[in-house]
């Protein structure tokens, strides 16, 4: 059933592909095949395995317990946080606290996860902004 | 003697200092990314990738450094397989068979020094392969012109989604998908912009890097989240020694898998895992009642070993000869070479004699760094195992953030790699193989530019895509490959299940 849903899915969007491809508008300065028919040959190639997939599904896989999906969606939520998070506070706070949130997560107690991911994340951000030249944000909030 | 000078010429370039010193490093981060599960040789590569950026390396040695972490990863995966039966990577999964047997047995030293030393042989052997096929492959696809590398790209492809995965079907949605992905950003000869929906981020296109931390490393912290970790492990490794007799016992075997395995290698798609299972099936078979395969046999360990180095070298061939990776780590290789300046392809033999050379020197010095790092120190590296998985998850993550934020310096590529992370880990779950996804993306662009140029030759002629016998032979490999799931089906029957390169 999971694989008829993903095949629909990919040849919904093969199809969005293809329609966006064929709204391209094309100067006459192009070259004789043009930005489009790539995108139609993809287009298709993914359309017609999707469609196999639909007649043709494996069986279902084993997703993770009910009790983990909370979980889940509090990492994948910190990533996207974290995304948002890194100018405004720093990498050296953001950091520490995505740590620490996951070290949690994987079984730590609070005062080892906090403790391990600041030195953790102290340690390479002098490793890469001293040592290697690489710029990290120290955070609008500091500064 | 051309190669000799050549090869001289490249000691030259590997045995400065810095060089040098980065042989090292790679050997010892392929080694620990080896050693440890959860951290695989992509995205061990991918996440060094951003440092060769940040301190300007000349483009020979960040390849020497992260040739240096694929090749290594081969030789640390065995350890866990053979100490612990929890296989690093999923090139030594048939290892853990016999070398399991073996630790149980009181022989995990020789156990681990074969595996050490049938590396070490696969994988010298395997550049001399690399040094002698190489120029000879370069030469002649020099003169390729955009139809026979549309179609060398449509067989890669080919190839590549017949032995990635389980299911063809999957792995051709997966390579489509990445294609698509390749397709975003600044048309580069129309100069419109294609499926960047309005976002300024994706101009400039999706960026290889973010693309491959997010379906590998990040989807893999999902993966580690889900499956019951395990804790802390101690293993003991004992005295490390082989007996002469047994060496000798093993050295056709040794021979044999790894001329398997640098012609697997080779093939874009079959990569090392295909390489260390179809070894240990046909040396099992081979051997017959000769051995006893399956109970603790130490060629059931240096077959698997020996196929998975030389493969690596192999797979060197035709990244470096027609711009062509046919996995997820050389793929991502490629991206780097390109951002740094040097598209490979046969035009590297003669404009960038150093990349290839030093590369091919550099593979000699690090499998004998590799030997001294996995005999004498192989404990060492055994103790990382008590590093708890609450801390080392977390500390890759932080690496990767600083990878991908360290692209553009914009947070945007933060966000992409969350929404990748998720994708790889459905992608996992539901049996799409990831690599194809990567390729398609990294190869995606050099593909449609072909394909322009030749209809651009030929004013519009689809007919000039199979005008030439190279072309037309491609081609028929092309759809020949996809046939390729049923045999090797066939061949997983007859005695186990090996697992997929991803």
């Amino acid at each position: 059933m999971t694989d008829r849903i993903v095949g629909a899915l990919f040849l919904l969007l093969a199809v969005a592909y293809a329609l966006e491809a064929s709204r391209m508008q094309v100067g006459f300065l192009s070259d004789p095949l043009g930005p489009r028919p790539f995108p139609y040959i993809i287009a298709a190639l993914v359309g017609l395995s999707a469609l196999w997939l639909l007649f043709r599904p494996d069986p279902d896989p084993t997703w993770p317990p009910r009790h983990l999906w909370p979980t889940f969606g509090l990492v994948l939520l910190s990533l996207v946080a974290y995304a948002y998070l890194l100018l405004p506070l720093g990498f050296i706070l953001t950091t520490t606290l995505e740590m620490t949130l996951l070290s949690l997560l994987f079984g730590a107690r609070w005062w080892q996860g906090l403790g391990g991911a600041l030195a953790f994340t102290l340690a390479v951000y002098f490793l890469f902004t001293e040592g290697l030249g690489v710029s990290l944000p120290v955070g609008r909030i500091f500064g | 003697m051309d190669i000799l000078q050549a090869l001289m010429n490249g000691f030259g370039v590997a045995f400065q200092p810095l060089n040098l010193l980065l042989v090292v490093l790679g050997c010892l981060v392929g080694t620990l990314i080896g050693v440890l599960p959860g951290i695989g040789p992509i995205s061990g590569v991918a996440l060094l990738v951003p440092l060769t950026f940040a301190l300007k390396m000349p483009p020979e040695s960040a390849l020497i450094l992260l040739a240096g972490i694929y090749y290594g990863a081969m030789y640390g995966g065995s350890t866990t397989s053979i100490l612990l039966n929890i296989p690093g990577e999923t090139s030594s999964v048939v290892t853990a068979i016999d070398g399991n047997k073996l630790a149980k047995q009181g022989q995990a030293g020789p156990a681990l020094a074969m595996a050490a030393w049938g590396s070490f042989i696969a994988g010298t052997l395997s550049v001399v392969g690399l040094m002698t096929l190489g120029p000879l492959l370069a030469q002649w696809a020099i003169r390729f012109g955009p139809a026979e590398y549309f179609a060398l790209m449509v067989f890669g492809f080919s190839t590549l989604s017949a032995l990635a995965g389980k299911n063809l079907f999957k792995a051709l949605i997966a390579t489509g998908f990445g294609l698509m992905l390749a397709t975003v950003g600044q048309d580069p000869q129309s100069g419109i912009s294609r499926y960047t929906f309005g976002f300024l981020q994706l101009e400039d296109g999706m960026d290889f890097l973010v693309v491959a931390i997010g379906l590998f490393a990040v989807s893999e912290v999902l993966m580690i989240l889900e499956e019951k970790t395990p804790g802390a492990i101690r293993a003991q490794v004992g005295r490390i020694y082989l007996s002469f007799k047994d060496f000798m016992a093993s050295l056709l075997t040794i021979l044999r898998s790894s001329v398997m395995g640098f012609l697997i290698g080779v093939l874009p798609g079959a990569g090392a895992s295909i390489a260390s299972f179809v070894a240990y099936t046909t040396e099992k078979r081979l051997l017959g009642s000769k051995a006893r395969f399956g109970e603790g046999d130490l060629r059931g360990v240096a077959a698997p070993e020996s196929a998975n180095n030389a493969a690596a070298g192999g797979a060197m061939i035709p990244l470096l000869t027609l711009g062509l990776p046919g996995s997820g780590t050389t793929a991502i290789m490629l991206g780097a070479l390109v951002s740094l300046g040097v598209t490979p392809g046969p035009q590297m033999f003669e404009k960038n004699p150093e990349v290839v050379w030093g590369l091919i020197a550099s593979m000699y010095v690090g499998n004998a760094v590799l030997l001294l790092l996995n005999l004498p120190l192989v404990g060492l590296f055994v103790r990382l195992l008590a590093v708890p998985a609450w801390f080392l998850i977390p500390a890759v993550l932080a690496i990767s953030f600083i990878g991908v934020y360290a692209v553009n310096n914009n947070p945007f590529d933060l966000l992409l790699m969350a929404v990748f992370g998720l994708l790889g880990y459905l992608m996992r779950k539901l049996d799409f193989p990831l690599a194809p996804v990567l390729l398609g993306l990294v190869l995606g662009y050099l593909m449609e530019i072909n394909l322009r140029r030749a209809m651009t030759i030929s004013n519009g002629d689809v007919g000039y895509l199979f005008s030439s016998p190279i072309a037309v032979v491609l081609w028929v490999l092309a759809v020949l490959s996809l046939f390729a799931p049923a045999i090797l089906a066939r061949l997983r029957k007859q005695g186990l299940g090996g697992d997929d390169e991803l």
